[in-house]
């Protein structure tokens, strides 16, 4: 087929020159079909097509229900962002670089409190001052909103007090920045100074003075802001381990460290309705909380999404500078600009929580795990943002790769007088997921087993469900293990090398789209819909409204779209900053993008498709089961002479109609349990991966430097491996700061110490190791072409890989991330003195001696190998249900075979005394449950 | 993005120029800064530090960056002090190790010597600093008390964090400095003087224009240790310098800095013993220069450790020149 067949007869175009070139300006409109200056069809493109479907694309995993619709034109091939022209070239238009005619700006006053009241601000000098054009305060926009609809608490500026130093308490706008500056130092405001707590464990306590008031479901008087209590299994188990591994953590919090400050700019056009440009990740709830804050309905908002200087869910949260420049805007009349410094964007933070986490985990004698035993106690800071999810996600999202015998989880996150903590890449998942993994090495350690063979022996099957009712479909965790066991030649290097040079490792699983929305009204709306439009020219205009924040959405969206219709990407124009514009998608967060974005895209091009495909029927006469697709034309599969050109049928399917349209939305299946907080970590399909990392730890100073990453992800299939690689990549750079060297530093009086790049230390270049990245391809039946999540998951294996790989270097487990160098040598002091050694170059490495268990799984692992291919392609269908490896029946109920298996959400009297340092928030009532007490 | 607070630049072209234009203001009672390369002058500005009505910059100023083995010009880049084959190798070696590769294109060595003292009470914006209510430092008129120790009030404690003092007195460097009352040398050893606030000796309206060494310079082997968090951007935590003529004990210098407010040779530490210098000699001459300094917790690291680790540095910047592997 090499060569192509010519789509069209004869000279088609006009003037040549004696080159043989055309002349620019001289040619005919081109010739249906013709594509532009190619005159053959490209052949198809066999090795992009799948083998089920007659190309030869390999298909390990088995066969997808969308290998009907490749084309061999997109998917799977490394594509560079469609937008990174834009980009590299200065052109793409962030926060920033919005400006409008008369534009002024915005300042923001900010507490210099911790904790007050404000009893009064007076503002007449500050209006007084020329060229103020608008001064506004809380009472300016007294109404509440928030990320999740049931926390909403906040304003966009302090009503009745400030929470955090740096809280918003006014603003300004005038002509220029110097004069708004000014005018800030012009507030007169009369504060009543309140005790701020810091520390998350006082935040337990009763106060006088809780920071926020949740009304009769306030647990007590304390700062908890949510609890959560989870058991499943049988907790019996756990008695008499094998071995158990007991961990007590503290974990900083860190930031996202986004190149681009927050950028806002509002403006009431003459037709009185809001245009607000931000860099939003997730438009649409931005939209919602304005029209709350503002009073105005949502249609006369338009929320224009700039280009994103980087998210990682630093910019998921509806803003109230956003609220402040469209409040300026209103009053001033004219656009209203609010530029952050990077002081104020650690100030708004909604970076990792800061956490205490405890894990205690036991294996039974044939090295099963029977129990995690997890508490997270995570630190909110100001306000609730994301966080009534991230004290579900501590927990639950630890139920997997692993089977369990029993999971116990206590959870609290508490408000404290300091910038709010939120979503942060990974969200919530990161720090529990290190914990555990470190406490699987320790206990591989006491068994002196293997620990990749111990997490081999002990993964959850393909189509399996978690021990909390997870629905796992595609799972590649096997294979990424495995890959990077290879890659690594970890079997050579393992507890072998000297003193100082380590290998560990660490592994993954994150959701891929959250299957509720956080917003689900109005009911059955679904989580994404994009709109597809081709006029006579054969452009092909997407809208939708997914955000892309440098992940690469819109070249996801672009290159599905190309693959279902088989025209180059080049034809295919994606329309997502406007909000008139797009339709409505819940934005970039969850790892739901492409999940999500892309299936309903493909929908949508599938609608177009047909619309194709029955106009080359009516051409041809065959029927579309017989037409095929490929680059930019459709003929018949048994004699590719017979067809038409793509610009022939779309013409012949316009008549009478004009352009094409379609419409397609994904919303996911219903799924999981009906426990309390079951839809918390439910997704319609997990990540997996597994890293391997080398560390080389300097035993005199402490300074640990990484210097190899073997980096496995099962992304189910990668559209675009360059994107997934450069996700990989770029996960472990941000994993690695937090395991090494990124902290917020609150010093002893409680003030954040480092809100700036020299002091946040957030790993230069010189600090990344060399990172082989590894794709692993699960093909998830539900996934767009097969495809999962790469833009979270990848981080959360990188901080354990470095922490156990520590631990082989120096022979000591450190529970205090991140590992700057003090903390490490402080560890290695202890060791050495408690070794009774002179010299740290003295310490010994730790060693493996591989016990009789070792044998017991590798066995185990090799048998679950050829279990779990069996079911990756659907030869055994049988149900399996987490406890399975426990010999219990998936086919009934765990509870009837099993006295004492439990599934609850609440402590039982008995529980309430043993519980861990989040547990305790159980010891207190919600107010409702107090009233009758009194 | 920050807004530069307005100041007056002023460009003299000659050294002479310079000291009339510092007379001038003095005269007037008008505060200025001097800057050369502007990295560290000028972020502070942006943090509305000690903002100055007037900044006279040494940009123009022909002759005073003077590159060789006995003599560096104030306005000398540290950039192009990295890659000379003329500066001694401990000087090249020390300046490649300053901040990033784009901000020694522009900081200078006189700069680098004159660096502010750093603490992280103090380096902050103007609302951060606000709300602590300000420190003995820059207490803008509230006469408030050191952060890092309460009620002392009397000394600062930033840090000096300056990469080239150590290095500039183990080579047995002088400062020559110019002002309106004429010229004047100090060694490097003395240039710097307690506190955070008061520095270093240069009196108002002086700045530093070259730094000398003393013949046989070239005979000395050097090393200077740094830690830091990250291989670039990050100032010292601590830092030593050594140097000696090898085989000759008396010629041994050793000299530290970003542990205290000034850097510091420790001479006498090296003085205690009488000893020849041999391998023998490196531990116990770390345990007393390491008992000898007294850091403070106002940089990213802890004091302690940074206290320790003195000991780790002293021991590898003797152990190379003295030849060992380290």
């Amino acid at each position: 087929m090499a060569g192509g067949y010519r789509q069209q007869p004869g000279a088609s175009s006009g003037e040549t020159r004696k080159d043989g070139k055309r002349v620019a300006g001289k040619q005919k409109f081109p010739p249906p079909g013709s594509g532009g200056s190619r005159p053959n069809m490209a052949p198809r493109d066999l090795d992009s097509i799948p083998e089920s479907v007659g190309g030869k694309e390999p298909q390990p995993a088995g066969s997808h229900i969308h290998d009907r619709y490749r084309t061999g034109t997109e998917v799977g091939k490394p594509r560079a962002l469609i937008d990174s022209h834009a980009k590299v070239t200065g052109q793409a238009w962030y926060g920033d670089d919005v400006r409008l005619p008369n534009e002024i700006i915005g300042k923001i006053l900010r507490s210099p409190h911790h904790y007050a009241k404000i009893k009064s601000i007076d503002t007449s000098k500050v209006e007084a001052l020329p060229g103020v054009l608008a001064v506004a305060t809380g009472a300016d926009a007294p109404n509440t909103f928030g990320v999740l609809p049931v926390t909403k608490d906040e304003h966009a500026m302090a009503v009745e007090k400030v929470r955090h130093v740096g809280d918003l308490v006014a603003c300004v706008a005038a002509v220029d920045e110097a004069t708004a500056m000014e005018a800030l130092n012009l507030f007169e405001i009369e504060w009543e100074v309140l005790d701020p707590i810091f520390d998350p464990r006082k935040g337990l306590e009763d106060q006088d003075e809780p920071i926020h008031w949740r009304g009769k479901y306030h647990v007590g008087t304390t700062n908890v802001q949510k609890r959560v209590f989870q058991e499943f299994g049988d907790r019996s188990l756990v008695e008499d381990p094998t071995a158990s591994s007991h961990g007590k953590w503290r974990m900083e919090g860190v930031h996202h460290g986004f190149t681009e400050p927050h950028a806002v700019v509002g403006h009431w056009d003459p037709n009185g309705r809001l245009q607000l440009y931000t860099p939003q990740q997730v438009p649409h709830y931005a939209h919602r909380a304005l029209s709350t804050v503002l009073e105005v309905p949502m249609h006369q908002i338009n929320v224009i999404r700039t280009f994103v200087g980087g998210g990682f869910g630093g910019k998921s949260d509806p803003f109230p500078h956003e609220m402040c420049a469209a409040i300026l805007s209103r009053k001033a009349g004219r656009p209203v600009r609010i530029n952050f410094t990077r002081e104020e964007v650690y100030w708004i933070n909604r970076g990792r929580h800061p956490s205490y986490i405890e894990v205690k985990m036991t294996a039974d004698d044939e090295a099963r795990i029977s129990g995690f035993d997890i508490d997270a106690l995570i630190d909110g800071g100001g306000f609730a943002s994301f966080g009534h999810v991230t004290s579900y996600y501590n927990g639950v999202l630890a139920t997997a790769p692993y089977e369990l015998g029993s999971f116990h989880y206590t959870g609290a996150r508490v408000w404290t007088n300091k910038p709010a903590s939120g979503a942060m890449r990974g969200h919530g998942a990161v720090n529990t997921r290190c914990a555990v993994e470190v406490g699987l090495d320790e206990m591989a350690e006491q068994m002196q087993v293997d620990p990749i063979d111990l997490r081999l022996a002990n993964l959850l099957p393909p189509h399996s469900r978690t021990i909390s009712g997870f629905r796992i479909t595609s799972n590649g965790m096997r294979e990424a293990l495995e890959r990077v066991r290879e890659g690594s030649e970890w079997d050579s290097k393992f507890r072998q090398m000297p003193l100082g040079k380590g290998i560990g490792i660490g592994c993954g699983f994150f959701i891929s789209g959250s299957g509720l929305p956080i917003h689900w009204d109005p009911n059955r709306f679904p989580h994404a819909t994009v709109h597809m439009q081709i006029d006579m020219d054969g452009g092909v205009t997407v809208h939708t409204g997914a955000a892309d924040i440098g992940q690469g959405s819109t070249t996801a969206v672009a290159q599905v779209v190309s693959e279902v219709l088989a025209l180059p990407i080049e034809m295919i124009h994606v329309r997502s900053h406007e909000s008139d514009t797009s339709p409505v998608d819940l934005g970039s967060y969850s790892s739901r993008v492409t999940f999500m974005n892309a299936n309903a895209a493909i929908r949508a091009a599938l609608d177009i498709r047909e619309k194709l495909l029955n106009a080359a029927w009516e051409m041809l006469g065959y029927h579309p089961d017989v037409l095929v697709l490929n680059d930019r034309r459709i003929y018949y599969k048994h004699d590719p002479a017979v067809g038409v050109s793509y610009l022939e049928a779309l013409h012949k399917a316009q008549e009478d109609k004009g352009s094409l349209i379609s419409s397609g939305a994904y919303r996911s299946p219903p799924m999981g349990g009906v426990h309390k907080g079951a839809a918390a970590g439910l997704a319609p399909a997990y990540s997996f991966s597994a890293y391997v990392a080398e560390v080389d730890v300097d035993v005199e100073t402490g300074l640990v430097s990484c210097t190899n990453v073997w980096a496995a992800h099962d992304c189910g299939k990668a559209l675009n491996p360059l994107a997934v690689k450069g996700q990989i990549i770029g996960s472990c750079h941000m994993g690695l700061g937090q395991v090494l060297s990124e902290k917020m530093v609150y010093g002893r009086t409680g003030h954040l110490q480092n809100p700036n790049l020299l002091e946040y230390k957030i790993p230069s270049i010189h600090e990344m190791p060399h990172v082989t990245p590894i794709i692993v391809e699960s093909s998830d039946p539900e996934g767009p072409f097969g495809a999962k999540e790469a833009g979270e998951g990848p981080l959360l294996p990188i901080l354990p890989a470095v922490v156990n790989a520590v631990y082989d270097a120096i022979g000591v487990r450190i529970r205090d991330l991140p590992l700057t160098p003090d903390v490490v040598w402080k560890a290695i002091s202890a060791k050495t003195k408690a070794l009774g050694v002179i010299e740290e170059t003295e310490l010994p490495s730790p060693r493996l001696e591989h016990s009789a268990l070792q044998a017991t799984l590798v066995a185990r692992s090799a048998e679950h190998k050829e279990r779990d291919r069996r079911r990756q392609r659907s030869e055994d269908t049988g149900a399996y249900v987490n406890g399975v490896l426990f010999g219990f029946d998936p086919n009934q109920p765990l509870e009837d075979q099993v006295e004492g298996w439990r599934s609850a959400v609440e402590p039982v009297p008995e529980q309430l005394a043993e519980l861990g340092l989040a547990g305790k928030a159980w010891l207190k009532k919600e107010q409702r449950q107090m009233e009758g007490d009194q | 993005m920050m807004l530069m607070p307005p100041f007056n630049l002023h460009h003299p072209e000659t050294v002479e120029e310079a000291c009339e234009l510092a007379s001038t203001f003095l005269a007037n009672e008008e505060s200025f800064d001097w800057v050369a390369g502007g990295t560290d002058l000028l972020p502070n500005y942006k943090w509305h530090i000690n903002v100055k009505k007037h900044v006279i910059s040494l940009a123009n100023i022909q002759g005073i960056d003077a590159i060789s083995m006995h003599e560096i010009g104030a306005m000398a880049r540290l950039g192009a002090l990295t890659t000379s084959d003329s500066v001694h190798p401990l000087i090249a070696s020390a300046a490649s190790k300053v901040a990033s590769s784009l901000i020694r294109n522009n900081a200078t060595l006189g700069g680098n010597i004159c660096l502010d003292t750093r603490c992280f009470w103090f380096n902050q914006s103007e609302d951060w600093r606000r709300s602590i209510d300000w420190c003995h430092k820059e207490d803008c008129g509230t006469g408030s008390d050191c952060r890092v120790i309460p009620n002392q009030n009397t000394l600062c404690v930033a840090t000096y964090q300056g990469d080239l003092a150590p290095s500039l007195m183990v080579l047995e460097g002088t400062i020559h400095i110019i002002g309106p009352n004429g010229q004047r040398e100090v060694p490097v050893d003395d240039f710097f003087q307690l506190d955070g606030i008061t520095r270093n000796v240069l009196e108002q309206g002086e700045f530093i224009v070259k730094v000398t060494f003393p013949e046989g310079v070239e005979n000395r082997v050097g090393s200077y240790k740094k830690l830091r968090v990250r291989e670039s951007w990050d100032f010292p935590e601590a830092g030593v310098a050594s140097s000696w003529i090898v085989g000759d004990s008396s010629s041994l210098r050793i000299a530290s800095t970003a542990l205290e407010s000034i850097p510091r040779s420790h001479q006498s530490e090296v003085d205690s013993f009488e000893e020849t210098f041999s391998s023998d000699l490196i531990n116990p001459l770390s345990e007393v220069i390491m008992k000898s300094i007294k850091p403070v917790n106002n940089t990213a690291l802890p004091p302690r450790y940074r206290k320790s680790m003195i000991r780790v540095l002293v021991k590898r910047s003797l152990r190379e020149i003295i030849g060992d592997k380290v």
